[in-house]
């Protein structure tokens, strides 16, 4: 019952699920990039000229769209992984893992560092063609922002699992969908920026470690940011901390049969 | 190696399952047999330490599944009433899973996964993903994964539920083979009492929660009478006071229904016209069968069973089931 070796295969499984689902895969990695040439190179050549480098602080906006889809892409896959709990109790295979000797934190935490693999390497792809529609970003701090990107997915699949647990049913999927993720998709900054949204909206926007994360990875990649990068990463490690206990409890208090 | 003493769970306003006693000894394969909602699964989720009693006490394995319940699941392996496998990986990859994550030895498990599926016939199955699998294939699977960390109790519910008649047997065979090359205990439920009747060393037979029954199959058919004869009629109360009188062993099943416990009906027949006399006109249907289980169900509970055969409706619960969980 090796906490080490439940972890290990925890993330075994779901980085083999994601692999075997191939089909999956290339949807989830479409979706970022309709948003990139359609989204993107719409706004883009709506947006041009001195007055929109003004904007967006000195960046042209595909450069500063990039880094926010980069996040985005990152966000949707963990967050749904994350939920994806809910399928495995709907499957009972919830059931096989929480009747198990390991402990639960070390099936929680498997499960996320998993996930996480999966959605980091997803993103790194996207990124990659991401760069032709936007050369104006730097692949060089890569490492850096896949270190971001991987602090962010902790966070997301956490917060995920910890709604899974509380939806009874499949119906409530498209009420969190609604009411979490499109909201904080929109307050993420990754599509405008937050300093020209009204407070109540640039309040909300920094309750969220989305936001956060946009900014870290889009003065990595890009060479702005709102806020210090080791304000971004605070944030981001206390959210990531915060999350993954909870969502530890939750799977604690998951009760089997 | 199963010892279970006043057992009992409730939920909220409703007892589960009301103070059970029962012993399993080492090799054997016993039954708990009962209709739906009798407490079967309760039992078994009690046993497997997945489940608080709320009163009393059980041992598997010599140990109190309230006081270690650690040590009594290393000691088990179980195989859910409703599939619990991971439906998007491969066969192999799910006992792998399982392996690790219960502690088989590293260095053994890649040989006893082996092992396992050639037990249950499924190496070809091995890197195929499980939602590919037959109903039956997905429950030998199931078995072979409880098998993984060589249990000495095994703990099986329901394992052949929605199973056509060739898939069951071939379950049965598998678990026979098992005790006799390991000499593992295995605990069974079921509603089908072909199941219990050819399967099981001995039953419990359990309805709302009480065990009303036990023995073993050909005992507990021999407590009714080798034969019974069953008389149908409207008059059904007064004909029941002339068979008692008669000194024989008469029990009302239903207003309209008796059941008669005899050696031998053909012999007992003849005799029942001399005892009737005259109401035997108000006899509308007799007919005679030589005892199942389902008969022996019958005389505890007053109710039937249900038919022995899977029919739809348990396909449409198991999968209501699989929705609810
Ligand atoms: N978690 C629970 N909460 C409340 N009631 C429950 C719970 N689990 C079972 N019950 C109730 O306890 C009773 C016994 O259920 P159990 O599942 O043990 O029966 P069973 O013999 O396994 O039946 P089946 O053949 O349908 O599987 C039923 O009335 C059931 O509704
Ligand atoms: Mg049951």
């Amino acid at each position: 019952m090796g906490f080490t070796s439940a972890v290990a295969v925890m993330w075994y499984r779901q980085v083999k699920k994601f692999y075997m689902a191939k089909p999956r895969l290339l949807g989830s990695l479409a979706q970022p990039i309709l948003w990139m040439v359609f989204f993107g190179l719409g706004w883009s050549s709506t947006i041009r000229g001195p007055m929109a480098r003004m904007l967006f602080h000195g960046l042209d906006y595909m450069s500063f769209l990039a880094p926010g889809v980069y996040m985005m892409s990152i966000f949707i896959v963990s967050f749904m992984s994350g939920v994806s709990v809910i399928f495995d109790r709907q499957f009972g295979y919830l059931k096989e893992l929480l009747a198990s000797p390991a402990p639960r934190e070390a099936i929680m935490l498997g499960r996320v560092l998993g996930d996480s693999t999966v959605s980091i390497a997803q993103a790194t792809v996207l990124l990659m063609a991401a760069k032709a529609l936007a050369p104006g970003i730097s692949l060089a701090t890569l490492p850096v922002a896949s270190l971001v990107g991987f602090l962010a997915a902790l966070c997301f699949t956490s917060l995920g699992s910890i709604i899974a647990f509380k939806m009874e049913t499949f119906e409530s999927f498209n009420i969190v969908n609604t009411f979490i993720t499109m909201p904080m998709l929109f307050l993420s900054g990754a599509f405008y920026p937050i300093d020209t949204m009204p407070a109540w909206m640039r309040h909300l926007a920094y309750v969220s470690p989305l936001t956060y994360a946009v900014d870290a990875t889009r003065g990595l990649l890009a060479g702005y940011s709102h806020l210090p990068l080791a304000v971004d990463a605070a944030a981001l490690l206390a959210a990531a901390a915060a999350l993954l206990l909870l969502s530890a409890a939750a799977y604690k208090r998951a009760t089997v049969g | 190696m199963i010892k279970a003493e006043g057992l009992t769970k409730r939920f909220s306003s409703l007892t589960a399952v009301d103070h059970i006693s029962f012993r399993v000894e080492v090799g054997e394969i016993f039954g708990l047999l009962g209709p739906n909602g009798a407490g079967k699964t309760t039992t078994v989720h009690m046993l497997a330490t997945l489940l608080k009693p709320s009163e009393g006490e059980a041992w598997v394995a010599g140990f109190s599944v309230t006081e270690s319940p650690g040590e009594v699941r290393k000691h088990i392996g179980i195989v859910f009433q409703e599939p619990t496998v991971d439906r998007f990986l491969s066969g192999w990859d799910n006992l792998y899973i399982h392996g690790m994550i219960y502690g088989v030895p590293r260095g053994e498990l890649k040989e006893r996964i082996r092992k396992a599926l050639e037990f249950v016939e499924l190496e070809r199955w091995a890197g195929v993903l499980v939602k590919k699998y037959s109903g039956g294939m997905l429950r030998r699977l199931e078995l072979a994964r409880a098998l993984l960390y060589e249990p000495e109790v095994l703990f099986l519910d329901e394992p052949t539920l929605g199973l056509d008649p060739q898939s069951r047997a071939k379950m049965w065979e598998y678990i026979k083979e098992l005790r006799r090359s390991q000499g593992t205990t295995i605990l069974v439920t079921t509603h089908y009492m072909e199941e219990a009747d050819r399967l099981c060393d001995r039953v419990a037979i359990i309805d709302r929660g009480r065990i009303v029954a036990e023995g073993s199959p050909e005992e507990l058919k021999r407590k009714l009478g080798s034969e019974v004869i069953y008389l149908r009629s409207r008059k059904a109360s007064e004909l029941i006071d002339e068979l008692r009188e008669a000194g024989l062993s008469a029990r009302m099943l239903s207003p309209e229904l008796i059941a008669l416990a005899v050696s031998s009906a053909t012999e007992a027949m003849p005799k029942l016209f001399t005892v009737l006399g005259n109401l035997i006109k108000h006899v509308e249907e007799i007919s005679y069968h030589r005892p199942s289980l389902e008969d022996v169900f019958l005389h505890y509970t007053g109710r039937k069973l249900r038919d022995s055969e899977a029919d739809a409706a348990d396909f449409i619960r198991m999968v209501a089931r699989v929705r609810r969980w």
